[in-house]
């Protein structure tokens, strides 16, 4: 349970908010590099954090994240041409650089200078792992670049999409270190999607229902251990790392390659659910890139041309009724993301929190609501810099594995919890 | 035609969700295990709950056989003012415990309870904080102690927490 204030304190991520400033200290996923594939493509517009924003990439592949809108008369540059380094505004002729810089007023003669005090606000936008990341935050504290091991694996071993989820950032986050919800909503799924099925440590999944749960604090967020039994005096730990403020993994399935997610507000009635694939050692196959593509695993069906997925609230998410009472799915709903979206969207698009009952096994998501508030307020006060900037936070891996069970998994999957370059992830 | 789901998920529509309240009032029995952790839970007592109860867990001792279980247990608690409570009385009416414990502590009364709380079914949650010895062998010993007995085991970084997760779940 959270007090009105206290909710809307961490769901409100626009511009002077305190969530807002922890966010933007953070390097972020803004864009799909194939959103914007060439030079002079067309340029795409995006909302993050309540700002509205325009992407492109101009002429020398320079990449520009700047104010959607013309500082002329305020008309949105989306309609804009993209050429000869720069976005021109087609109603007057004014043009911008990926710095927003204005180059060009063509009804004033150039020797005026007046072009140069036109600028409309930028971000940085660089290009990582398939993805464009921006940083909206000062740009005296602009952090170093981020090392999550997804996005710095070689392009053949990972695979990315993105959709829209038309709620809050927050509840789709903690759909992500709430463990306790899969032995419930994805089972089925275990044996089904091909992203998945045959690990052998499904097998613990499926045999004990009740797992029990620790969650330690790390140094970028939180490790959250939920632990089965297993055979021979062991047990089977599956550890999901959440890096602040809106990273999570899914602890991983034999050789399957792993996944898991970033929650990136575009307002605070909706958010990007990001889902990650890679392998840490090997290319991924081309079995796995078409299950990928065809909306297995955690990625989804689209509405063709969008990021908007084909079972979506405006047809009641393809419910199948008839699915659900056959036990194929467990709400009736198909595949793991939209399962997950499908529910949190029908908290409304702000969850109210000050009537929910949680109870001791929600402890992940306590601690990581108590950890955002923390971490905010010292920004607010101290200008402390959060958990989860530092790039050595990011170096985090999910992990699935039997220990023995007087082992602490924080010391017993020590390193399998470390991002290695060329060493396998740690999985049953 | 709108779909059911689009009409019903909009800030519109959820201020219509009812107003009524959707749960009653818990009994949550909070336990410290150590002198450390009773002098952080008697300063949290001092806040206002709604309906938790705090304690400290003295040595424990079974009245008929050590380790005696079930119906045998016996054993006793100290509320903050100094009194001394039946453990298995308490656990019974409560909804769920939780035990605190620091770093390093001696924390071997957690079984004791954890034997109440598996007779009458009731969750335990166990939470270590730091203490005066923040080595990660005090912090394995603390959960060797607690994991065999706890749902749901939390590591926290500061006292803090302990209120914040008191009040997330409506203690």
């Amino acid at each position: 349970m959270l007090k009105k204030e206290q909710n809307d304190y961490l769901c409100q991520t626009n511009p002077g908010t305190p969530m807002g400033n922890l966010f933007r200290c953070y390097w972020l996923p803004a864009l799909l590099s194939e959103e914007l594939p060439e030079p002079d493509c067309p340029p795409v517009r995006v909302k993050l954090m309540g700002e509205r924003l325009l992407a492109f990439r101009d002429s020398e592949g320079k990449l520009g994240l700047i104010d959607e809108f013309c500082a002329h008369r305020g008309v949105s540059l989306w309609f804009g041409r993209n050429e000869e380094c720069g976005l021109r505004c087609p109603y007057h002729g004014w043009k911008y650089d990926v710095n927003g810089q204005c180059t060009d007023v063509p009804s004033e003669p150039a020797e005026s200078g007046y072009a140069k005090k036109i600028k409309l606000k930028s971000y940085p936008l660089i290009e990582q792992g398939g993805v464009l990341w921006t940083y909206m935050g000062d740009p005296e504290k602009q952090p170093p670049l981020p090392e999550f091991e997804f996005s710095t694996v070689p392009l053949n071993q990972t695979f990315m999409t993105k959709r829209l989820q038309e709620c809050n950032w927050l509840q789709a986050m903690e759909g992500g270190i709430d463990s306790s919800h899969v032995s419930f909503l994805h089972r089925g799924d275990l044996s089904n999607d091909p992203l998945f099925k045959g690990a052998g440590g499904n097998k613990y999944n499926m045999q004990d229902l009740s797992p029990v749960f620790e969650v330690v604090e790390s140094d970028g967020g939180l490790l959250i251990g939920a632990r089965r039994n297993a055979e021979d005096n062991q047990y089977y730990w599956r550890i999901t790392p959440w890096v602040m403020p809106c990273y999570t993994g899914v602890p991983p399935r034999g050789d399957h390659p792993i996944h898991g997610h970033f929650w990136v507000p575009i307002d605070d009635e909706s958010c990007w659910a990001w889902s990650y694939d890679y392998h840490p050692t090997r290319a991924l196959t081309e079995g796995e890139l078409a299950a990928m593509k065809d909306g297995k695993g955690i990625h989804v069906k689209y509405v063709p041309g969008t990021y908007i997925p084909l079972a979506n609230k405006t047809n009641d998410y393809l419910m199948d009724r008839a699915g659900q009472k056959a036990g194929k799915t467990f709400s009736g709903i198909e595949g793991i993301g939209m399962q997950d979206a499908s529910l949190q969207e029908s908290m409304g698009p702000i969850c109210d929190r000050t009537k929910e009952n949680l109870v001791g096994t929600d402890n992940g998501i306590i601690m990581a609501r108590h950890r955002l508030m923390r971490a905010a307020r010292a920004l607010a006060e101290k200008g402390t810099i959060p958990p989860g900037v530092n790039p050595e936070h990011h170096k985090v891996r999910q992990a699935a594995l039997l220990l023995p069970r007087d082992v602490q998994y924080k010391d017993g999957a020590k390193e399998a919890l470390v991002a290695r370059k060329g060493v396998r992830q740690t999985s049953v | 035609m709108q779909s059911e789901s689009a009409r019903m998920t909009t800030a519109h529509e959820a201020s219509y969700r009812v107003q009524y309240p959707n749960s009653k009032p818990r009994a949550v029995k909070v336990i410290a295990l150590d002198p450390a952790s009773a002098e952080i839970v008697d300063e949290i007592s001092k806040k206002s709950w709604n309906g938790a109860a705090f304690f400290t867990a003295p040595a424990f001792s079974t009245e008929e056989t050590p380790g005696a279980t079930g119906s045998g247990l016996k054993a006793w608690l100290k509320d903050l003012a100094g009194r001394t409570m039946d453990l298995v009385s308490e656990i019974e009416h409560c909804d769920f415990a939780v035990v605190i414990t620091t770093a390093g502590a001696d924390a071997r009364a957690v079984s004791v309870i954890a034997d109440a709380c598996a007779l009458y079914h009731k969750s335990l949650v166990g939470l270590v904080v730091p203490g005066s010895d923040d080595s990660d062998a005090a912090m394995a010993e603390s959960m060797k102690h607690l994991r065999p007995y706890t749902r749901m085991l939390v590591i926290a970084s500061g006292t803090d927490y302990i209120e914040a997760m008191l009040t997330a779940l409506r203690a």
